[in-house]
């Protein structure tokens, strides 16, 4: 196979000297980033389809700590991505300004598919961490965008792939390894991707946490020590409201018996205690010890079908997760837990005092709080 | 050609499905639009050309030094990145002090400075392992 010459840049373009600028640090860096984008794509929809679930998933309640590895590899792995991906783009910079700008029809879509392939690979990795930075800066709702984002970065990567991998074979699996130049630098862009997921990854693996000097969350800070991601000011839960004598927590919809429950009387109720992390989908994560009346006892006294699914419903007067669903499996383990109290405290208002949900291998934001009704459906 | 058509096609099935998901099912497709052409125009454009600008300053640095700079800059500056809506603290929430409740203009200094140390270190190593093959 004739090996076709490199087209050439042209005149008013700056040279670029550096030995970097070649085909073998963007295999590299190309290998490394599939496999980054890879992990992203699958932990990503890991965590969609979890909050999600299509009518068919039944999705277990164990490993307890399963959605808290998932999405903290997804929100540190994406970020140690940033370095990987500003290096590569760094690298095929000169590729740019390519003279003639398109040679063929097929050449023009390979283009296009670049700038699709650039585009969606940019705007995944910057509305990330603006998002778990707090930072809506974006117009639209994060989390739409970022899932149907995800599709068309792996698209185009698909096609990326089958067009270079004859190059990436080449250069990474014929050739000897040479040049310490070039081994630096892949070095130095390891080393900026360890760096930023050392100083995060403390958010979500508590042994580090004072390492993660930079991470958004810090387990330990935080009401009775655990971080909260929705105040109960921002959900509009008063503590008038909590405190409210008048409050019940009401077992309805598919049962043998309606149940109704002052805090007084639920806190007579046998009372299991459960170690337990709140994995955030922002990323960060944090065990405790919580305590309370398991679900499935709840619903064993008001007589439920063994399959059924129980919709919970907080006193939240706004927001998309007033409600959350709890399929049987969930229900069935003895770890779920409507908890009274954290860590050996009656509940924080923040942390959905009088009542709120708390189960194994579930997103954070499907923990409900100051959960007022347990509908059986 | 078989595998590589089916990949084609895989490919452009999943752009389309992540098209169409972002026309039917975002809030704001032309915001989004804005964002995804903005991010290249503002990396392209702007992005890397200054760090080619301070790339090319750092040629300048003597030779001895060189390596020790390129270094730092690199992962400094990576990671400068990465802490910069942090730093920034615009998602900062008067209701919930859980939200950003570090020091983090002053954590990234003491991160800068470990970088530049292990630098320091690292490049004096090297060179004294150089010193210490060379036949003399």
């Amino acid at each position: 196979m004739v090996r076709r010459a490199e087209p050439l840049t042209p005149s008013y373009v700056p040279r670029f000297k550096s030995r970097l600028h070649d085909e073998r640090v963007a295999a590299w860096l190309g290998i490394w980033l599939g496999v980054a984008f890879t992990s992203a794509f699958v932990t990503g929809l890991i965590s969609h389809f979890m909050q999600q679930p299509p009518g068919w998933l039944m999705w277990p309640s164990r490993p307890v700590n399963l959605y808290r590895v998932t999405q903290g590899l997804h929100v540190i792995g994406g970020l140690a991505t940033i370095p990987l991906l500003l290096a590569k783009m760094w690298t095929v910079y000169p590729r740019l300004f390519q003279w003639p700008p398109v040679r063929s029809v097929g050449h023009a879509v390979e283009r296009a598919l670049i700038f699709v392939l650039v585009g969606a690979a940019l705007f995944q990795v910057v509305t990330g961490l603006l998002n778990i930075s707090y930072w809506y800066a974006f117009p639209f709702f994060f989390t739409s965008a970022h899932y149907w984002t995800a599709y068309i970065l792996v698209g185009a990567l698909v096609i990326h792939v089958v067009n270079k991998w004859p190059k990436v074979h080449r250069t990474v699996m014929k050739h000897p390894e040479d040049g310490l130049n070039r081994r630096g630098f892949l070095l130095g862009v390891a080393a900026a991707s360890g760096t930023v997921a050392v100083t995060m990854v403390g958010e979500a693996f508590s042994p580090l946490a004072k390492v993660a000097l930079l991470a958004p969350r810090r387990p330990g800070v935080g009401p009775q020590g655990v971080p909260v991601n929705r105040s109960a000011y921002a959900a509009g839960v008063s503590l008038a409201a909590a405190n409210d004598p008048a409050w019940r927590l009401q077992v309805t919809g598919r049962v043998q018996r309606e149940l109704s429950f002052s805090l007084e009387e639920l806190q007579a109720l046998p009372s299991h205690s459960a170690r337990l992390p709140i994995a955030c989908v922002e990323g960060w994560s944090a065990g405790a010890t919580w305590q309370g009346i398991r679900l499935r006892d709840l619903l064993h006294m008001a007589g439920v079908a063994e399959d059924a699914r129980v919709r919970l419903i907080s006193m939240e007067v706004r927001g998309i997760f007033r409600t959350s669903w709890v399929s049987s499996r969930h229900w069935h383990d003895p770890l779920t837990l409507l908890a009274l109290s954290v860590n050996g405290e009656t509940l924080d208002l923040d942390h959905g005092f009088p009542c709120r949900l708390i189960a194994p291998n579930r997103p954070g934001v499907h923990q409900t709080k100051w959960v007022r009704q347990v509908i059986v459906v | 050609m078989k595998t590589r058509i089916t990949a084609y096609a895989i490919g452009a099935g999943f752009i389309l499905l992540g098209l169409w998901g972002v026309l039917t099912g975002t809030t704001n497709p032309r915001g989004w639009a804005f964002w995804f052409a903005g991010a290249v125009i503002v990396h392209d454009g702007i992005f890397v050309p200054f760090v080619l600008l301070l790339g090319a300053l750092t040629t300048r640095v003597p030779a001895s030094h060189r390596r020790f700079v390129q270094a730092t800059l690199l992962v400094g500056g990576a990671v400068t990145l990465v802490a910069l809506p942090m730093v920034l603290g615009f998602g900062q929430r008067a209701d919930n002090p859980s939200i950003l409740p570090l020091a983090y203009g002053r954590n990234l200094i003491i991160v800068l400075s470990v970088i530049a140390v292990v630098a320091v270190v690292w490049t004096a190593l090297a060179r004294h392992r150089k010193r210490s093959d060379d036949p003399r």
